[in-house]
């Protein structure tokens, strides 16, 4: 751990040529993951990691270095080397560092450290044992795997505060390979949490999900080709919600939007959406695996309300960026690790409820796809062109859910499709996935109730939908 | 010697055979908004994976900084992992190839270019960006990025092998607008050899590839003869060379089971993995220590080989390929540097022979969109429709589907317009019988 004292010092170091902020990042993780293949404990493997990142500001530059040399001439040596980027006069001194408490929303009440591998792989094998009961001759490979991690954080600015953030996380997830004549499919689970291993007793069970797995990799193997071309679309709640994390909310994020680079750069106060869609990014929800209680500038976690019936009225700022607004951060500012500068990013970002239940939006759809299940997707924040693919999806006819389709791909402009959701479900639920951008690979949740779009491009093989 | 004292402690851990890939690197990165230096990064940095062997089983942990308490705990940890394996695979710490083919492809000069002058080029590229075309209403981001990096592998049976590359990048973002479209292009230059870099060609063909795509709508959906781009056989090779990794085929989840020596593409197509090509991709021993060598993969269309590590090779009773390659917690397999044959005929030459068509310059959401398992993909993506054998318009808004085993099979000609990507990939443009477009 990096003292008060020498964070004072460091930090006085590095503003000593006119850097007008300077941060300390200080990280001591370690994790542990383990991978079970057809029935064998495959891997097994233990990490530490252990680093400062340095990050100084001056108007709209930035500064950044990492080291794993924590000693007082390490630490200091980075300082200087970092602030010759910078040539003026001293601006700030820090004399004291007060500590910022927050709330602890997300506490573990048994740490991931105290649990045996043993019981880690009990855990594991639960669900490979459902997938061996089934005893399907079509399923050729199945893979399982656990991951937890621990990580404390320090962060020391030059505002003179200082605080600390301990957070744990444990994530379990299962890949079935199944093939027959028709050839290949997957299928994958993976639920995570920041909260200790009684999640995956009670809420997330083994073999739920690598049934789940197993069963929807089975369902899409003799599924027919996904139809293509433009047609009205029903999205699952849930991992549905990468829909809007994709076309919206990267491009919500103060690093496109500071710099005019997102298609919704200025556009504040617009009608951006169909007006009975409302987004939300919620760094708060107890135990969520996106929350912060605190991001890395000390900003404090929010509930942020992005869009209002319609209307765009927010964005995830991190302080940097908001230079540029003319706006404070609030609270989204995430990185990977010590190696990452940070920026703003998402933490659990979902389309509010709506009025009608997913029975009443399915009956209301005649011919168009029902998509459930979603293996992720990417999107251009300054043209809003997005994709994603599907999974598990259906066709629906005459308002009930038909035969199941494979291969479905989602593809348009973020701005547009907003505007034709017309149907939003009473549904909502979250879904736990991994999100890569310039800081680095960091946990959101993306979520949604059911919810219909009443025109979308979809890419398929199975010719025009009949 | 630093590391010593790992060896000493496992050995008294009772560990059998214990080995530590230490890779350093530096790194330098900085970019440009608006022709001020937004942000500027210079990084050390260090990566130790250890193994070893307990009761022929492999226990892994890993760390990023070294010190004897760092030594105990990877020691620590490798004896309490390994216990829990059951996988039963042969396991193996290599003693060393008989010959080595040393190909040295660092180039010292790099680093004794001044961050100005690095700069200085950078600052060229954004002015050349924005001046480049009317219609470039922003520069989005043009940055550089260099590292320089040593991998050593060293290990109880006394291997001790170290080699060293690096390579520096400059890439460009535009953005460009006309009427009510908004469209941005990338692109980006990679090499060693600094003197070599023409901020001229990268800002040109950025600017290209960017106002090319205005003035698009989508096509009819339906089959089209295709011309794919340089850039989007990249992204099909590394999926579908992908399933010559020898460890997907003894799991049976390959596309290449049971292939070998049967044509399985077009006989225009022949893919080679070249890890001793001198260029900053060049490798010449794998991960585990075993020395590489060139070989074909597909020739002719034929399937040649697959891929092995010891492991998979031992398990068939075959030799190494020399394709170790590490992932976090498992030796993996991996090509080095995939090279796929070029042909004789220039782009222009592939449109006149398609007639009518699209040319697809870009796919997106790979690791959504496509399957690596049944190869079957469905993907966002950009590009132009060919008429009368000529560039007729762009196309704005498609999906391309089809099948990976499928197109190499369709390859009708394989082009000359050969270049090289940073994801270890040298490749030309393919004309292929069909493509599923979705569009209109």
């Amino acid at each position: 751990m990096v003292s008060k004292k020498l964070a004072i010092e460091v930090l006085n170091e590095a503003l000593a040529t006119g850097a007008d902020y300077a941060e300390i990042f200080y990280e001591d993780s370690h994790g542990y993951s383990l991978s079970i293949e057809n029935g064998k404990v495959e891997t097994s493997t233990s990490q530490v990691a252990n680093g400062v990142g340095l990050r100084l500001l001056k108007d709209n530059q930035c500064v950044y270095g990492y080291t794993n040399d924590l000693s007082k001439k390490g630490l200091v040596s980075l300082a200087q080397s970092l602030r010759s980027s910078f040539k003026g006069e001293r601006k700030i001194t820090v004399e004291k560092l007060d500590m910022i408490r927050a709330k602890n929303r997300n506490p573990v009440v048994n740490s991931y450290d105290n649990v045996s591998r043993e019981e880690k792989i009990a855990l594991v094998r639960e669900g490979i044992s459902a997938i061996e009961e089934l005893k399907d001759p079509r399923i050729v490979r199945y893979i399982g795997s656990f991951v937890n991690s621990h990580r404390f954080v320090a962060i020391f600015n030059s505002k003179g505060k200082w605080f600390k953030r301990d957070s744990e996380f444990g994530r379990l997830a299962y890949v079935t390979v199944v093939a027959n004549q028709n050839g290949f499919e997957t299928g994958f689970e993976g639920p995570g949490c920041q909260q200790d291993i009684s999640y995956f007793r009670t809420v997330k069970k083994p073999r739920e999900v690598a049934l789940k797995a197993a069963k929807t990799a089975l369902l899409m193997l003799d599924a027919k080709e996904c139809p293509s071309g433009k047609m009205p679309v029903v999205i699952g709640n849930g991992w549905g919600g990468v829909l809007f994390h994709e076309s919206c909310g990267h491009p919500l994020e103060a690093s496109a939007v500071s710099r005019g680079l997102s298609c919704f750069s200025g556009k504040e106060g617009d009608m951006i959406a169909s007006p009975i869609v409302s987004a939300v990014d919620d760094s708060t929800i107890p135990n969520a695996w996106g929350s912060i209680d605190i991001d890395d500038e000390g900003n404090l976690g929010e509930k942020r309300l992005l869009i209002k019936n319609g209307k765009l009225v927010n964005f995830m700022i991190d302080d940097f960026n908001g230079r540029r607004m003319n706006r404070e951060g609030n609270g989204s500012c995430r990185r990977q690790n010590y190696k990452y500068c940070p920026t703003s990013r998402m933490s659990n970002t979902y389309i509010c409820n709506g009025k009608n239940t997913p029975e009443e939006i399915i009956a209301a759809t005649k011919l168009g796809l029902y998509a459930v299940g979603f293996n992720g997707g990417s999107v251009d924040p300054t043209t809003g062109e997005f994709n994603f693919g599907c999974s598990e999806a259906y066709i629906i006819r005459d308002g009930k859910i038909a035969e199941p389709v494979k291969g479905a791909t989602l593809i348009g402009h973020g701005n547009e499709i907003l505007k034709k959701i017309d149907m939003v479900g009473n549904d909502l639920a979250l879904a736990e996935g991994m999100c890569g951008a310039a800081s680095g690979s960091i946990r959101t949740c993306v979520g949604q109730p059911t919810l219909r779009v009443s025109e979308i491009t979809v890419g398929g093989r199975g010719g025009e939908l009949k | 010697m630093k590391y010593d004292k790992f060896f000493e402690l496992a050995k008294a851990a009772g560990i059998e055979e214990a080995e530590l890939y230490v890779g350093e690197s530096y790194s330098l990165q900085f970019s440009l908004f608006h022709s001020e230096v937004d942000n500027y990064s210079s990084n050390k940095s260090m990566t130790i994976l250890a193994r070893g062997l307990v009761n022929g089983k492999f226990g892994t942990a890993n760390c990023d900084s070294w010190s004897s308490q760092r030594a105990q705990y990877l020691v620590n940890e490798i004896v309490a992992n390994a216990n829990v394996i059951e996988n039963e695979d042969p396991a193996f710490i290599f003693e060393g190839s008989k010959k080595y083919k040393k190909v040295n492809t660092f180039n010292k000069e790099l680093g004794n270019i001044s961050v100005e002058e690095k700069m200085k080029k950078l600052f060229d590229l954004e002015n050349l960006i924005k001046k480049g075309d009317p219609r470039i209403t922003e520069v989005a981001a043009v940055g550089y990025e260099e590292e320089a990096s040593s991998s050593t592998i060293m290990n109880s049976k006394g291997l001790k092998l170290t080699q060293k590359s690096n390579y520096f990048v400059y890439y460009a973002e535009a953005v460009a607008k006309e009427n009510d479209q908004t469209k941005s292009g990338f692109d980006l230059y990679l090499g060693n050899n600094f003197a070599e870099f023409k901020p001229e060609e990268l800002a040109k063909e950025a600017v290209r590839k960017t106002v090319s795509q205005l003035g698009g709508e989508a096509c009819e959906s339906a089959t089209y003869k295709a011309v794919l781009a340089p850039s989007v056989v990249k992204d099909f090779l590394n999926f579908y060379i992908g399933n010559a990794d020898a460890e997907e085929v003894q799991k049976r989840s390959s596309l290449f089971i049971g292939k070998l020596g049967q044509k399985i593409a077009s006989k225009k197509i022949t893919i080679e993995d070249k890890p001793l090509q001198r260029n900053v991709f060049a490798r010449w021993f794998d991960d585990e220590g075993v020395a590489t060598y060139n070989k074909p993969i597909i020739k002719n269309g034929v399937l040649q080989t697959y891929l092995y590590n010891l492991t998979t090779a031992a398990k068939e009773g075959v030799e190494t390929t020399g394709n170790a390659s590490r992932g976090g917690s498992k030796m993996g397999i991996s090509p080095f540097f995939v090279a796929l044959k070029p042909g004789k005929k220039s782009q222009e030459e592939l449109f006149q022979d398609i007639q009518d068509g699209v040319y697809i310059t870009s796919v997106t959401g790979l690791h959504a969109g496509l399957n690596p398992q049944s190869g079957n993909f469905s993907l966002q993506s950009s590009g132009f429709l060919v008429k009368n054998g000529k560039i007729d318009r762009p196309l704005d808004v498609i999906t391309v589907s089809g099948n990976l085993v499928e197109i190499f099979k369709d390859v009708q000609e394989v082009g000359n317009d050969v270049k090289v990507f940073p994801s270890a990939v040298a490749c030309s443009s393919l004309q292929i019988k069909k493509i599923v477009v979705s569009g209109k």
